[in-house]
């Protein structure tokens, strides 16, 4: 018998071509809108704020500050969302002897995190060529922090997973605890600029701290009073752990 | 090597529990094919499951050193979006063959011509299941499982799926559900009998036939 890592790398890739395929659809504009999208989100956000004269909260480019704020958020919503649905979707592959449940999530996360970085070199490649960004000051702590971002969506993802199977409610539930997300990650302000009793609330959310984090690696002195690397992992590691230990504790129950 | 050390399976639906397997412990022995037979609701779609892989059971362990196939005729792993190619590249990448020679045999095999390049979605059972059996023919597993063979296509296709599968035959095995006791003599040469959560094995398939009948008679 070959060897087991070689047999589920082989897997995955298969997998993760097999995603590729059911993402984005039947033509090339499926991957024309994957990266359009979120374009289009931080166009938004360019033009209301230019629109009603705002100044960029940091630095001078506002597309550059929402884009980092915006495209980690995004990370982090689309791994926790599309994870959450990953074990009804695939209930089908679970008949070949060779794929397990987790398989299928590592495929569908690795997609999901090439994507986004493939889309953050397009859009930051892009402002830095038409001069409205410069390079990123710090590149090790901007990967740093968006390999944070993929572990904690991951993490938040299988959790969502694992608790929608046993409460099939979760999934409205989950929908509305996010939306404030959104208004509460940082992104269109500079949260370190508000006074200590926001601050100490906003602290809460791990998603603040990957966008804190990104802009402190992007631009040369950007300065947050609020990043917390350890607890970001903490968090992150706590929610892949209980989604890794829960899935082994009911995957027996699965139907 | 296939073996079942130990294994427990019950189900409990709206309050009623239901023993599929009860401590049962068993070695397929090599290169031999084996007839699951036993009531209806016995268990023994559960215990193709529990073979492939796609479930998992209560208590033991069940080993499987060898490359066992999914439940033949299954076409619930494919993807509806994805076309017959697409799905067939899929199938072979994740058993690590050849995807340019698996198509092939494919295609030749399932007469399924241009329709290849359509969405599955668009496709009716009965080319479904023959992409399907196609498939598993054109990976070489040294176990093939089998759930009551579906009658795939018309006589000749039939034909066609005997003359391939005779040949896989001599180098494979099979394990196989049936309520056809004719496919079961043709095919199996032993028996088990799943009645009550225990598995009574038969060196002889007559044996088990004879004790499945008796079971049903009782």
């Amino acid at each position: 018998m070959e060897n087991l890592l070689v047999t589920q790398t082989r897997v995955i890739g298969a997998l993760v071509l097999r995603e590729t395929r059911t993402t984005f659809g039947n033509s090339q504009l499926g991957y024309f809108w994957a990266i359009a999208s979120p374009a289009l989100g931080i166009a938004v956000l360019v033009g209301i704020f230019s629109m009603v004269g705002r100044v960029p909260p940091y630095g001078s480019s506002l597309a550059l500050f929402f884009a980092t704020g915006f495209l980690q958020f995004e990370l982090y919503k689309k791994l926790s969302s599309s994870l959450m649905g990953v074990f009804d979707s695939t209930k089908g592959l679970l008949a070949y002897p060779l794929v397990t449940e987790t398989d299928v999530v590592f495929a569908r996360a690795a997609l999901i995190i090439a994507t986004y970085i493939f889309i953050m070199v397009i859009f930051f490649g892009t402002l830095i060529a038409v001069g409205l960004a410069e390079f990123p000051r710090h590149g090790d702590q901007v990967l740093m922090s968006i390999g944070a971002t993929a572990l904690l969506g991951t993490g938040a993802g299988m959790t969502n997973a694992v608790i929608l199977r046993l409460w099939p409610t979760w999934k409205q539930i989950e929908g509305i605890l996010n939306r404030p997300l959104f208004f509460i990650s940082g992104i269109f302000y500079v949260p370190s600029h508000f006074p200590p009793s926001i601050k100490d609330i906003l602290w809460w959310n791990p998603v603040l701290h990957c966008v804190e984090w990104i802009r402190e690696g992007y631009y040369p002195h950007y300065q947050s009073t609020l990043l917390s690397k350890p607890y970001l992992f903490t968090v992150a590691l706590i929610l892949v752990l209980f989604g890794l230990g829960a899935e082994r504790l009911y995957r027996k129950k699965r139907k | 090597m296939i073996e079942f050390q130990n294994v427990s399976k019950t189900y409990y639906l709206k309050g009623i529990e239901k023993v599929i397997l009860d401590d049962v412990s068993f070695k397929f022995p090599k290169g031999r094919n084996v007839a699951i037979l036993g009531h209806n609701g016995a268990g023994k779609s559960t215990m193709m499951r529990l073979l492939a892989g796609a479930e998992l059971p209560d208590a033991g362990r069940i080993r499987r050193h060898v490359k066992v196939s999914w439940p033949l005729g299954f076409s619930g792993g494919f993807n509806g979006q994805m076309t017959g190619m697409e799905n067939i590249r899929f199938v072979a990448r994740m058993y690590g063959e050849d995807t340019e020679r698996v198509i092939e045999f494919v295609q030749e095999f399932s007469e399924l011509g241009e329709s290849l390049t359509l969405p599955i979605q668009t496709y009716s059972s009965g080319m479904k299941a023959r992409l399907a059996f196609g498939v598993s023919m054109a990976i070489d597993f040294r176990y093939y499982l089998i759930d009551e063979v579906t009658a795939v296509g018309d006589a000749r296709f039939k034909r066609k799926c005997d003359e391939v599968f005779k040949q896989k035959l001599k180098r494979s095995n099979i394990v196989m559900i049936s309520h056809s006791m004719g496919s079961i003599r043709q095919l199996c040469d032993m028996g088990c009998v799943l009645d009550k959560g225990k598995l009574y094995f038969h060196d002889d398939v007559e044996d088990a036939i004879a004790h499945h009948t008796k079971n049903q008679n009782a």
